[in-house]
This record gives C-alpha cells, sequence and structure tokens, in this order.
C-alpha cells in the first residue's frame, strides 16, 4: 500500500485521535476500494417477517450479523421490490433492548405473582413452568392448560406446539393469534366449499379486468400486491378499480369508483349485487346448475359475547350456522328486496356508483377479483360477509380460473401455512382435520403413533374465550407464544389484563422483545427470532416458502422450537397421561414426553449430516437430528393425497415458494379447475371438491345489525386498524428509529367538521372514550386517512396508547374472530 | 326532592369512596415488575399523557443510507403531495426529465424496470406510489437505540 | 356666516323647482348609497367561502387539507382571493362572466362529483391560463416579489425565484399548480 506523504499524515492523525478514543480502526480507513473479499457479503434468501404477502428478501449477512436486505428479483410474488418495512428488515434484530435471558417473577429468590422480575437460567425458568404445569394438570386437568400461538410461528413450530398441545397435554386449549385476523375467512371457505384457503393465486393481479377491494386498504397493508394492481391498472388503461371503505385511505388515489359506506352496511351491498346479477340477466346458468347448492342460514345469531350478555341472551339462535336447501328461485326470491334503493339507503353509497359495482359482478365479459382483508373478517358477521363474495363470484361463475376469483388476503406471514394448514386453532388438526371428528382424531392418532383416545374430543377455547377463561380462573397454565395479545386482543381492561393478574394463574411469555403481554406475564423467555432459526412460512396464496438460519440469536435467546421441544422433555408421560390411556401403549411408559412426540421415528428420522455443511442450524445441532426436515415431513403426510399436497423438504430450499397442492412437481395456480387441479376429474370442468357432491354452496343470508352502534351518548364510530409504517403491535417496527420516524405515535383520524363540532382542532390531546374505557390521544384531520362525519380511526400499534381499551369483545359468533372494526365511542377534548 | 338529593349525595359519596378503592386494585390488576416496554416503565391500567404530534423539518440534510440497497428516506415535508390516478407530485422534481432544472436527486433506474425484467423507456407504473418505499421522517429521538452496524464502507 | 347659509337653504326649498331639484339629488345621493351599499355587500356576499360551498362544495372541502387554509399564522385565503380580481374592473367582469355559471347551476352541469371530475381538468387549465395571463396577480396580492426573503427560502426556492420568477420568464402558477385543491390529469402539462 502505497500513500502520498499528505496521505499518510492524514491517516496518522484518524489513528492516534481514535487510539485516545479508544477506537480500532480498520488498516486502511480510508477512500481505496477494499479487497473483494473484505467486503464480502453473504446473501441468502427468507421471506418477510411481517404480512402474508409473502415476499421474498435477499439477506446480507457478515460476521455472523445481518448487514443488509433486498427485494428478491427471483421471487414471482415480489420481483424484487419489498415495502418500507421490508427495506428495513435489517434492523428488526437490532433493538438495544433484545431479550436475552429468561426473567420470573420472584421476591426473595422465590417465585411470586407480585414480585419483580429477575433473571434466571433456563433451567430454573422451565422448572418453575414444569412445576406450575403439572400442579395445574393434576389440581384440574388438560382443560385447565393452554397456550396462545402465532401466525407468525414458522410451520414447524406451530406443528411442535400443536402436537405438544394436543397430544402431550392433551389440551385443545390452542389458538394463535390468527383468530383475531382470518378466522372469518377460514369459516367463510370451510361453509361455502368445505376447504380452506383461496382457490386463486396472485398471477390473477395480471389477468384481472377489474379489482374490487371491500374492507381492504392494500396500498397501506398489502403494498406490493398494490404495486402489481398498479402496474395492471396503469399498463392497461381499460382496468378498473371499485374500493369500498368505512373510510377514504389510500387505497383511494387509484380508485375509478371509491365508494364509502356505512359499518356493516356491506352485507347490504353484498346482496344487492346478487339481486343486480339475477335481475340483469348475469347468472351463468350453466356453471350454478352443474356446481352450486343452494342453502338458507340460520338468522339472529348473536355477537359472540360471553353467554350472560344480554345481547347474548337476546339471539334466537346464538352460534348458530345451521342451514337448509333452497332452490335458485327460493333465493332469487330471498335477495330481490335488495334492491339499489335499499342498498343505497343501508350504505348511503349513491345509486349511479352501487350500479357501477354491480355492472362489472354481472357484465359476463370482464374479469373480476374481488379482495378483502379485515373489513369483511374482523366482522361480527364475517363469515356471513365471505360466504355472501363468494355468492356473486359462484353465481357468475368468476371464480377459479385467471383474473377471476375471490381472494382473501392474509395479515400474517404465516396465517395460512401455520395456523391454517397445520391447524393450530382450537377446533382443528393438519390439513383442515377437527378434533371433533372421530375419525380425523384417528387419522393424527396413527401418523403420530400414539394410542387411540389421545386426542380430546371436545374443541378447546378459542383466543376470545381463553382470555375469558383465564378471567374466569377455569385456565390456569398458559403459554403466550409469538405474539402480543395484551395490546392486540379487544377490550382489554375488562377481559384481558384481570386473568393474567388472576393469582391463580402462570402466564409464560415467549417473545424477542418485552412487549406488554410480557409486562403482564410471569415468567419471560427470551426468543430466537426470523432468520435466528431455520423456518418455513405459508403465504396468502397457498406458497410455501423455506428459508435457512442465517445468524446465531443473542446468546441466551432460543427459539420457539427448541422451547416447546426441551420443554417436553420436564414431562415423564406418567404425569400427563392418565393410566388407562398409557395402558393401550405400553412401551409409552417411563418415557418422556419429549421422547414420545419428538424421537418417534418420523420427527427424529433426518441425520444431522442432511443439514448443508455450510449452514447454521442451532436446534437440530442441540437435539441431534434434523428436526425441521422430521416435523414436516411427519406433518406432511396429512395432506399428501388428499388434496394438501407439500413438496418434499429439500425441494422448497431451493425454489421461491411452492403453491400447494404440489403433485408430482408441479404446483397448483387455480384450484378446481381442471387443467390446473390435478384433484379435478377430467371432463369435469370444475369441481368443488372440498363437499362430498363436489358442489359449492351459494348461502341466502340477510343484513343483521352490528353489535353496537352509536347512540346520542357514544356519537362516533370507532374503526381500528394498521399504517404501511408499522406492523400489527409495532413491536418490532417501531425498534427500528427509520419507521418509528415515520408514524411515530397513534393519532386519531377525524372529519374537520367533527373536530369542530367539538371544538377541536388538529393536534389537540382528546380523551377516547367507550363504555369500556379511555385513552388519551391527539386529533389528526388530514393526512393519509380521511374518515366521513360519524367516524374516527385509530391504528392500535402504539403500546402508549392501547386503543384496545376501547374496542368490544364482540365477535362473528361462527368463526369467534373479533370485531375490531365497529364499536361506538365519544371524543372530548382533554383539559389540561 | 328530598329523596332525590338524598339519593345524589349518597350516590357522590359511593362515587368518592369508590374511587380510590377501584385504583389501588387497579395497581393490583396491573403490574409491570419492573419491566419496561414501548409503553415505558408505565403500568397498563395507567393513562399515558399523549406525546404531541411531531413535526416533520422543512427542509432537512440528506440522510445516511444504512446499506446501499435501503431506498432513500425523503429529507422534507410532502404535506399535499399527491400521488393517485391524475397526478404524481414526487416526480415533478424526480423525474429523470426534471430533476436537473429542479436540482433534486434523480429516480434510480432500477425504477425503469417492469416486473418481466424488461427496462422501459419511464419509470415502471409498479414503483409509482413512491411513498410505499420512501418515507419521510418527524424530529424524534428513536423509541429504542438500534444497534444494528453498516459495512464498514459505510461506517 | 351660518345664518345666512341656512337663509339660502330656506329659499332654495322654498322655491319649488330648486326644491324638486333638492330632492331628487339627496334621493339620488341616498339611493345611490343604498345602491352602492348593497352592490357592494351583495359583491361581498357572492365573495365568501359560505356562497361558493353552495355550488362547489366538494371542491371548497379540498382546500382544508392545505396550507392555504391551516397554517402556524392562521393567515388563510379564502375561494375569492384567488378565483375573484381585486381590482374592480376585472372584478365585475370576472362577476359577469359569473352569470354563466348560474345556468350551469341549474341545469346541473357538474351537480355529481363524478361531473365535477370529469370536468376537473377543464376546469383547472381555464383557471391556470387566466392566472398566467395575468402574471399571477392574485397570487402576489400576498405574495409580493419585492418582498420575499431569500434568506429565508429553501436553496430550491432560491434558485427558482431568483432566476425565473425575477425575470419575468415565469409567473407563480407556473410551478405553484395544485396548491389549494387537488390535480387534475397533469398528462402533457409543462413541467409534470
Amino acid at each position: 500500500m502505497k500513500f502520498s506523504r499528505r496521505e499518510f499524515m492524514k491517516i496518522q492523525a484518524i489513528a492516534s485521535a481514535s487510539v485516545v478514543a479508544g477506537i480500532a480502526l480498520p488498516a486502511s480507513a480510508s477512500n481505496l476500494i477494499a479487497s473483494r473479499d473484505a467486503s464480502k457479503i453473504k446473501w441468502d434468501k427468507a421471506p418477510c417477517r411481517f404480512c402474508g404477502t409473502g415476499c421474498s428478501v435477499l439477506v446480507g449477512t457478515q460476521n455472523g450479523k445481518v448487514v443488509a436486505t433486498q427485494g428478491d428479483p427471483e421471487s414471482p410474488v415480489n420481483k424484487g421490490l419489498n415495502c418500507i418495512k421490508g427495506y428495513f428488515l435489517s434492523k428488526i434484530m437490532y433493538g438495544e433492548d433484545r431479550l436475552t435471558t429468561p426473567l420470573l417473577r420472584m421476591t426473595n429468590g422465590v417465585y411470586d405473582k407480585n414480585g419483580d422480575f429477575k433473571s434466571v437460567s433456563w433451567d430454573t425458568a422451565f422448572d418453575v413452568m414444569a412445576d406450575k404445569f403439572k400442579k395445574t394438570l393434576r389440581d384440574k386437568g388438560p382443560t385447565a392448560v393452554g397456550m396462545f400461538g402465532s401466525g407468525q410461528w414458522t410451520v414447524w413450530e406451530g406443528y411442535a406446539a400443536l402436537k405438544l398441545m394436543k397430544a402431550g397435554f392433551r389440551s385443545n386449549n390452542l389458538d394463535p393469534n390468527a383468530r383475531h385476523c382470518m378466522a372469518s375467512a377460514v369459516g367463510g371457505f370451510m361453509r361455502t366449499f368445505g376447504i380452506d384457503e383461496p382457490m386463486g393465486c396472485y398471477d390473477d393481479l395480471e389477468n384481472a379486468d377489474v379489482f374490487v377491494l371491500w374492507g381492504s386498504n392494500m396500498a397501506e397493508m398489502h403494498p406490493i400486491l398494490w404495486s402489481r394492481l398498479t402496474d395492471r391498472r396503469l399498463s392497461h388503461p381499460s382496468v378498473r378499480v371499485h374500493v369500498l371503505s368505512t373510510y377514504t385511505h389510500r387505497s383511494f388515489e387509484l380508485a375509478d369508483n371509491g365508494m364509502i359506506f356505512t359499518p356493516q352496511s356491506d352485507l347490504a351491498i353484498l346482496n344487492f349485487i346478487a339481486n343486480y346479477i339475477i335481475q340483469n340477466n348475469g347468472v351463468d346458468q350453466d356453471f350454478v346448475k352443474k356446481h352450486i347448492n343452494f342453502r338458507k342460514g340460520v338468522t339472529d345469531i348473536g355477537y359472540g359475547l360471553r353467554d350472560t350478555d344480554p345481547l347474548q341472551k337476546k339471539a334466537k339462535n346464538p352460534n348458530s350456522g345451521a342451514s337448509t336447501p333452497m332452490t335458485f328461485d327460493e333465493f332469487k326470491k330471498y335477495v330481490e328486496p335488495f334492491d339499489v334503493e335499499y342498498a343505497q339507503k343501508m350504505s348511503g353509497v349513491s345509486k349511479t356508483k352501487l350500479i357501477e359495482l354491480a355492472k362489472v359482478y354481472a357484465d359476463p365479459k370482464l374479469k373480476v377479483t374481488s379482495y378483502w382483508t379485515m373489513g369483511f373478517n374482523q366482522h361480527t358477521r364475517g363469515v356471513w360477509a365471505n360466504n355472501l363474495v363468494y355468492n356473486i363470484h359462484l353465481l357468475t361463475g368468476k371464480i377459479s380460473k385467471p383474473g377471476c376469483g375471490p381472494f382473501s388476503l392474509t395479515g400474517q406471514p404465516s396465517a395460512c401455512g401455520t395456523a391454517r394448514e397445520v391447524g393450530t386453532f382450537s377446533h382443528r388438526l393438519p390439513a383442515d382435520l377437527v378434533v371433533t371428528n372421530p375419525k380425523h382424531r384417528a387419522i393424527a392418532e396413527k401418523i403420530w403413533k400414539l394410542p387411540e383416545g389421545t386426542i380430546a374430543s371436545k374443541a378447546g377455547y378459542h383466543a376470545v374465550e381463553q382470555s375469558r377463561m383465564l378471567k374466569d380462573g377455569k385456565l390456569n397454565a398458559y403459554w403466550v407464544m409469538c405474539n402480543n395479545n395484551v395490546q392486540a386482543a379487544a377490550n382489554i381492561n375488562e377481559e384481558v389484563v384481570p386473568g393474567y393478574r388472576n393469582p391463580d394463574n402462570f402466564i409464560v411469555v415467549s417473545d424477542a422483545y418485552p412487549t406488554v403481554t410480557a409486562q403482564l406475564a410471569d415468567l419471560i423467555l427470551p426468543t430466537a427470532m426470523w432468520v435466528e432459526k431455520e423456518g418455513a412460512y405459508g403465504n396468502a396464496e397457498r406458497r410455501t416458502q423455506f428459508w435457512y438460519q442465517q445468524v446465531k440469536a443473542p446468546k441466551g435467546a432460543q427459539s420457539d422450537l427448541w422451547q416447546l421441544m426441551e420443554f417436553a422433555k420436564r414431562f415423564k408421560i406418567e404425569e400427563v397421561w392418565p393410566a388407562d390411556l398409557i395402558a393401550k401403549m405400553p412401551s409409552v411408559k417411563g418415557k418422556s414426553m419429549y421422547q414420545i412426540l419428538f424421537e418417534n421415528g418420523n420427527v427424529n428420522a433426518f441425520d444431522l449430516d442432511e443439514v448443508p455443511k455450510d449452514k447454521l442450524n442451532d436446534e437440530s445441532n442441540y437435539f441431534g437430528f434434523y428436526v425441521q426436515k422430521g416435523l414436516f415431513e411427519e406433518y406432511a403426510t396429512f395432506g399428501r393425497g388428499h388434496g394438501h399436497d407439500l413438496a418434499p423438504f429439500d425441494n422448497y430450499h431451493k425454489a421461491r415458494g411452492l403453491r400447494w397442492p404440489v403433485v408430482n412437481g408441479k404446483e397448483t395456480l387455480w384450484r378446481f379447475r381442471e387443467g390446473s387441479d390435478p384433484y379435478v376429474e377430467k371432463g369435469s370442468e370444475v369441481q368443488f371438491y372440498g363437499h362430498k357432491d363436489k358442489r359449492a354452496i351459494i348461502f341466502a343470508l340477510p343484513y343483521e345489525p352490528p353489535a353496537e352502534s352509536p347512540d346520542e351518548e357514544y356519537n362516533l364510530w370507532l374503526c381500528t386498524g394498521r399504517v404501511l409504517e408499522h406492523w400489527h403491535s409495532g413491536s418490532l417496527t417501531r425498534r427500528v428509529p427509520e419507521l418509528y420516524k415515520a408514524f411515530p405515535d397513534a393519532v386519531v383520524f377525524m372529519h374537520p367538521e367533527d373536530a369542530k363540532k367539538r371544538g377541536l382542532r388538529r393536534g389537540d390531546e382528546i380523551i377516547l372514550a367507550s363504555r369500556r374505557g379511555e385513552l388519551t390521544s391527539r386529533i389528526e384531520t388530514r393526512g393519509r386517512n380521511r374518515p366521513p362525519i360519524g367516524l374516527v380511526f385509530m391504528p392500535w400499534f402504539d403500546a402508549k396508547q392501547l386503543v384496545n381499551k376501547i374496542t368490544l369483545d364482540a365477535t362473528d359468533p361462527l368463526s369467534k374472530q373479533t370485531d375490531y372494526k365497529k364499536c361506538a365511542v365519544k371524543i372530548t377534548k382533554k383539559l389540561s | 326532592m328530598k329523596k332525590r338529593l338524598i339519593a345524589l349525595c349518597i350516590a357522590t359519596l359511593i362515587t368518592f369512596t369508590a374511587l380510590p378503592a377501584m385504583s389501588v386494585t387497579q395497581d393490583l390488576t396491573s403490574n409491570n415488575g419492573g419491566v419496561r416496554s414501548l409503553r415505558g416503565l408505565v403500568e397498563i391500567s395507567t393513562t399515558n399523557k399523549s406525546e404531541m404530534l411531531k413535526r416533520v423539518p422543512r427542509e432537512q440534510t440528506l440522510i445516511d443510507r444504512n446499506y446501499v440497497q435501503q431506498p432513500p428516506i425523503i429529507p422534507h415535508s410532502t404535506r399535499g403531495y399527491y400521488i393517485n390516478l391524475n397526478v404524481n407530485k414526487c416526480l415533478s422534481c424526480h423525474s429523470f426529465k426534471n430533476a436537473g432544472e429542479m436540482d433534486a436527486p434523480k429516480i434510480s433506474v432500477t425504477h425503469f424496470e417492469a416486473r418481466d425484467g424488461m427496462m422501459l423507456s419511464d419509470v415502471s407504473p409498479r414503483r409509482y406510489f413512491c411513498l410505499q418505499c420512501h418515507v419521510t421522517q418527524v424530529a424524534a429521538k428513536p423509541l429504542v437505540k438500534n444497534t444494528f452496524q453498516p459495512v464498514k464502507s459505510l461506517q | 356666516m351660518l345664518i345666512n347659509l341656512l337663509k339660502r337653504l330656506w329659499l332654495i326649498m322654498r322655491t319649488p323647482s330648486s326644491a324638486a331639484m333638492g330632492f331628487i339629488l339627496l334621493l339620488g345621493f341616498s339611493g345611490g348609497i343604498i345602491f352602492w351599499g348593497g352592490f357592494n355587500i351583495g359583491m361581498e356576499l357572492t365573495n365568501s367561502e359560505e356562497f361558493c360551498g353552495g355550488c362547489h362544495a366538494p371542491i371548497v372541502a379540498e382546500i382544508q387539507e392545505t396550507i392555504h387554509y391551516s397554517n402556524r399564522s392562521g393567515v388563510r385565503a379564502i375561494c375569492s382571493d384567488c378565483h375573484v380580481p381585486h381590482n374592480w374592473t376585472d372584478k365585475i367582469i370576472r362577476k359577469v362572466q359569473a352569470s354563466k355559471e348560474l345556468v350551469a347551476f341549474a341545469l346541473g352541469t357538474i351537480n355529481t362529483q363524478e361531473k365535477f371530475e370529469a370536468r376537473r381538468s377543464h376546469l383547472a387549465n381555464r383557471e391556470w391560463l387566466r392566472m398566467k395571463k395575468n402574471d399571477s396577480q392574485e397570487c402576489r396580492n400576498c405574495h409580493q416579489f419585492k418582498y420575499m426573503d431569500f434568506s429565508e427560502q429553501g436553496r430550491r426556492s432560491v434558485k427558482q425565484h431568483s432566476t425565473a420568477l425575477a425575470s419575468g420568464d415565469k409567473t407563480c402558477v407556473d410551478c405553484h399548480k395544485g396548491i389549494a385543491h387537488r390535480l387534475p390529469d397533469m398528462s402533457g402539462i409543462e413541467g409534470w
């Protein structure tokens, strides 16, 4: 290396300065181009950690740390693009307050529910935890043990949790936070098609003539899909975009027909469209004759509140999803009252706009794709809304073909992959099997090599029920993993916080960062995240994507998978199973739960040397076999040959994801369609094979009012949701300074006239109150969200403001998913 | 009337005596055990004081990138800058055509690439909504320090 | 002196022809004042935001998000500040032109948001052209070039203002479009 004298002096000066400051500088801290080796970054693929779009990113690592991320140009989902959150994935693991040691509430060195958190070893943590779980099992049985999981779990984490809870502890009290997110979509799919998840795929974005967004702010919540939709709209001037919402948001920027409707009136609009299609000869008669059954659903089904709630008592058929067959003509009559006048009266949308919308569905020449997310799903009639949108696609035959179809988007990276496909719901098993069906239980017990009768036959507590049962003291040993439910659940004052602090309960929270949920735990377990472990996610278009571990977790943090498997070692099977069950399979005697669940010849079938030499894999090295592969292959046996086929494990590490069913190495783009879906028989064109007679069902369902509407005192609607820059409770994105500064604190978006009426101006501090609680926030009268008069919007990412103190825990009675979009509030100026 | 007055008195008395009792139980039900979340070391039952609306400074110096693949941050306010079916305000300064005259950074050529990899003669429509990737920054201290280390050449 | 004056006035009033003359004059004056006042009140009323909002509600709402409506110091512009010339003759001409809008209103030419959106481009272009022709006079009523403190402006603003604007090469509205309303389709517009 040669330097001029002047340069040399400069380097000297810097070097001596840095010695004084105690910083070690590299030998050539100059603008010389570094050598290839020194500046080498190791790149590997991984799906994004955030929403359900499932973008692939390239993760750059150097010296055991992530130093860069970029959009993966090879990925068919995002083709090199990311949204702002995806671009900042590099920084989500490096918040200064990463948890690196288990923390237990203690007083004088022993566990105390009212003590302060003290650092303990993993051994002590698991000792205390196992003790509590064992005591609960002894005293109250399996129904007092529960777990709240996540659509952010990797596939094998969800699967291991499912085995641990439903087979090991024999408790069906396992539910994912995906219950808050897409349970209504699941309910809709199961009811109409008899099989879960969308029939179409993202390729519809490049093929449709018309897009309709029903309660989806895709521009902020699924930005990469929005960029594909924008591409289509701007490149093809004849393409049209219709956007429906209860307030104006960024997706309206591209809307040719934007519609603001009164909350809940989407049910009336959907029925109006069905009626319009029938009245204007838009029905594909042949398709309907061949592939559709009609049924009339039971009405007045309540609001998923506690049975003691007056609203619930008033309902004639609480929680009923029953239905009776009907004919097309009867259906035609049923929807007749839903004319444009009625729809306009209910929704407040002009007749011109409503008819413009109805026409695109009724016109047989137009290819229409409908998208929705939380607008439909977080709805006290969410399953109905899903059923009703299927109705209009089924009446017109606009389904299961390029550019045509109803498509439910998901909010979490593996809501489909882990929550739905693995079946981590309180009533489910993998591949759409359910615990209430003895045949299904038998299938699972056989695959898992367990005695008959291991799995309990009654569905467990769902998410909202878990909170209620914690409060009532019926659920006592509870593990919250990979989610932040104290911030995410509705009505936390009345229904969540009391359960966590109930002296009878022991609450464990596994997380990478201290969340508000962790603040209410009794034991906090530090967790490895994202590329600190090998993983698999399944996105909204049935695409399963894998990634390798790329960096080590901070010392002390362990992955959810490690925690689930290691904890199982703490239980002798005699401590969890009754003698008569053990007697059915004497070979399990004396074994640990870990041995029975994970050393069963399936999970431990693959040797450590199958892990590629240049890849990290902390769990496999610890347990001594290729854990992820064994779990995946055992799990995949559930779906192979049954419409849920997954490819062999190794294929996924090579591909940028594959859309199931993957049969003979070929993925499926449009299900139920001959030529695209291998499960459809030759010559039948379309088969909705989820139901035995291979027909889908059109449901006759009415409009029913929401659980709570504004009145004289609580005179505003409150709608909650997300913003582009923050994901869910913000525990990751708000620790990235750039994302924090892009949208620092939650605000209440309000119409300027509503503000004026209350003597408020932009930036004023206000008290936002409902019948359940209050919080203080600030008023925003301009910017990205512009609510109509009478409605306010507030994002829920802000841990300081906790909008879920205000929201109502009314759920869809069928899906048990909470309606976070509608409750009544009042706003007053805060006098300081 | 007298009855009503008595009732009112009792009600007030109950409210006043009940209030402190309620706050005691609330303290009991909410105990953060000394762990600080993004909420701070504040009990969940406590109502936080609201942060002031934070402002985007009108003109900032260019903000360094953490890695070369990161989309640049917007160093100015974008109030009233619309991007919709009619117009893209950002491109009126940052487009290849206008950037020189407006003395603004040019949009990167990566933005000309279409989904199928073809290089177009103008910005690809899939990149139309700039704010999906580029964001402004308010004047604020980070909530939590981030220990991310850029590669040496960017330090 | 005063007595003399009163005497003369008395004389005039006593003489019928002069009295009539005086009366007419008085009537004329007061009538003039009433008419002029009424006219001006009319002018002012038709310049108010409420009046404009009567027909142009959606577009009046658009300004509420902008800096010309709400800002640090509370100085704000209303519709007429920008859309009605301040100079008397021009104002009268504009008001007379506005009578055409009454016909359009009666015919319902722009009575829905959709119809407005369809004509947004036409209307905006007409306004830009008008302001281009009068050298952005309505902007300059408040934003006077000779009082601009360049040291308080941003780097790019100074560059444009000290050159193109100073030389008269460009006028305000050439660059500052959409400062109070949403923009129409801008394809083909210079600088966009």
